[in-house]
């Protein structure tokens, strides 16, 4: 019988099929919200869909020079990284389909992933576009990644653990983290945004400048799987960021409303802000995002070490 | 195309598949846009129809930085000595299916520049060609027109004939 239950939870939900269709929705979301801020009608409801089967369905062109295995399993591998994500998190507010002693480390490793094989993705390859596109990707890895998991610890020294359920348990019997640590949210979101590559973070595939970045020379198949890679990690992060911040588990309903409201907010930065350069990127995270962060968390143990309770 | 990687599939189930591909291309049509040495008056236009205004997203039309993330190449004006080879080769770095908008007066007939010194003709001397847009410029009406046309004809049936590009360059890669 475990089995059975295992094989619905790797296949049906909350992994598989409901991931791939809640982030096609959740993409859908996205590019309406900002076509509507741009004063634009905005795609039809199945675009997301459309596309990831034309590119599917395309031919797959292997550049010279490049190593074929790498060129065919870093998308595979990115995209693997992202759904395995999703089994960790509660997805639609329902307890996550596993967890163990320090599964929010694995999971936030598991959100790195898809950066590092864009990097890789785009090292691999002989074109400068990529090249460059690469360098700036893995730049930016390490300019957000250290505050974004900053940012998530902070809810988890509060509830005194690093099981993902623990913490949500924590944060429904708790007021909102978003009152009590409104630095922390802040800096999830942003270094969400900034994982996911959304403007103003978009330098690393900045198409005025260098064609599409790291993933130039990518054509049918690995382009679709990094896209789709990409909707995942939106859905598993505000998923994430909103289980922590915006009071845990709850009714599917109302879980899924939270997560849309963090998806408009997301979608209004986009549109609000204009390309960061790549140096400028680092600068914010280390001069204001890590520093904010690091703030949440002096404080967060210091009325610890105190004894006030959160 | 899309039949190479249905091997193996049986008969029915393939004819299924290639009706969902077909729904996917038409309604995901990408573009790339190339000057091949155009006055810019049509790749204004371009922009334009791309604008908010006229909104291209409803029809889920993108406009790629890459050729080879794109479907359509989009190009406009006649084809200069320079531009010849660029203009190749952006065409064959993409994937099949592709599909090439001539956009303007200039890459029908090469228009004012028709008979220059430094032009080798129009877009159809070089690539083969699917949707000729005419004016000079033409509106961004007339070249969404333009794209319309081309889903249609692939609605319609098999689309216009890719023959051999040029073999000097090596095919795509």
């Amino acid at each position: 019988m475990s089995v059975v239950l295992a094989l619905v939870a790797l296949v049906l939900f909350p992994g598989g099929l409901f991931v791939i269709f809640g982030s096609l929705a959740f993409e859908y979301a996205d590019r309406k919200l900002v076509a509507r801020f741009q004063n634009r009608v905005g795609p039809r409801w199945f675009q997301p869909l459309a596309d990831l089967v034309k590119l599917l369905v395309k031919e797959e062109i292997v550049p010279v020079g490049v190593n074929r295995g790498l060129f065919n399993g870093l998308p595979l591998a990115a995209l693997a990284a992202s759904l395995t994500a999703a089994l960790y998190v509660p997805m639609a507010g329902i307890a996550p389909a596993w967890g163990f002693r320090g599964d929010l480390v694995v999971t936030v490793y598991l959100l790195m992933m898809m950066t590092l094989c864009i990097g890789l993705a785009g090292a691999n390859t002989q074109d400068r576009f990529s090249l460059i596109g690469s360098t700036r990707a893995l730049t930016q890895l390490f300019s957000y990644e250290a505050p974004f998991l900053l940012a998530l610890l902070g809810p988890s020294i509060a509830a005194g653990t690093w099981r993902i359920s623990e913490v949500n348990g924590y944060a429904r019997e708790h007021i909102w983290m978003i009152v009590t640590q409104p630095l922390g949210f802040l800096v999830a979101l942003i270094g969400l945004m900034g994982k996911l590559e959304l403007p103003p973070f978009d330098a690393p595939e900045a198409e005025t400048e260098i064609v599409s970045g790291a993933l130039t020379e990518y054509s049918g198949r690995g382009l679709a799987f990094f896209h789709l890679g990409r909707d995942v990690e939106l859905l598993v992060g505000l998923t994430l960021i909103s289980a922590f911040y915006l009071g845990g588990l709850g009714n599917p309903l109302h879980f899924i409303l939270k997560t849309l409201v963090l998806l408009f907010v997301t979608a209004g930065l986009q549109s609000l802000f204009a390309r960061l350069r790549i140096d400028q990127t680092v600068g914010l995270w280390w001069r204001a995002g890590a520093v904010l962060a690091l703030v949440q968390l002096l404080l967060l143990i210091v009325l610890k070490i105190l004894g006030v309770r959160l | 195309m899309a039949q190479s990687t249905l091997k193996g599939i049986p008969r029915a189930l393939r004819g299924a598949l290639d009706k969902v591909a077909l729904w996917s291309r038409i309604n995901s049509p990408w573009l790339v846009h190339f000057n091949s040495g155009s006055c810019n008056g049509c790749d204004i236009e371009i922009l334009a129809t791309l604008a908010p205004r006229y909104d291209l997203e409803r029809f889920g039309v993108k406009l790629q930085g890459s050729p080879r993330h794109a479907d359509v190449l989009i190009c406009t004006g006649p084809v200069t000595r320079l531009a010849r080879e660029r203009l190749l080769r952006t065409y064959e770095q993409m994937p099949v299916p592709k599909f090439v908008v001539a956009v303007g007066s200039c890459s029908i007939t090469g228009g004012a520049f028709h008979g220059c010194y430094n032009i080798v003709g129009d877009i159809g001397d070089v690539i083969p060609v699917d949707v000729y847009v005419p004016g000079c410029p033409p509106r961004p009406e007339a070249i969404i027109d333009g794209v319309v046309q081309l889903l249609t004809k692939l609605k319609g049936g098999a689309p216009a004939k890719a023959p051999e590009a040029d073999a000097r360059l090596g095919g795509g890669s």
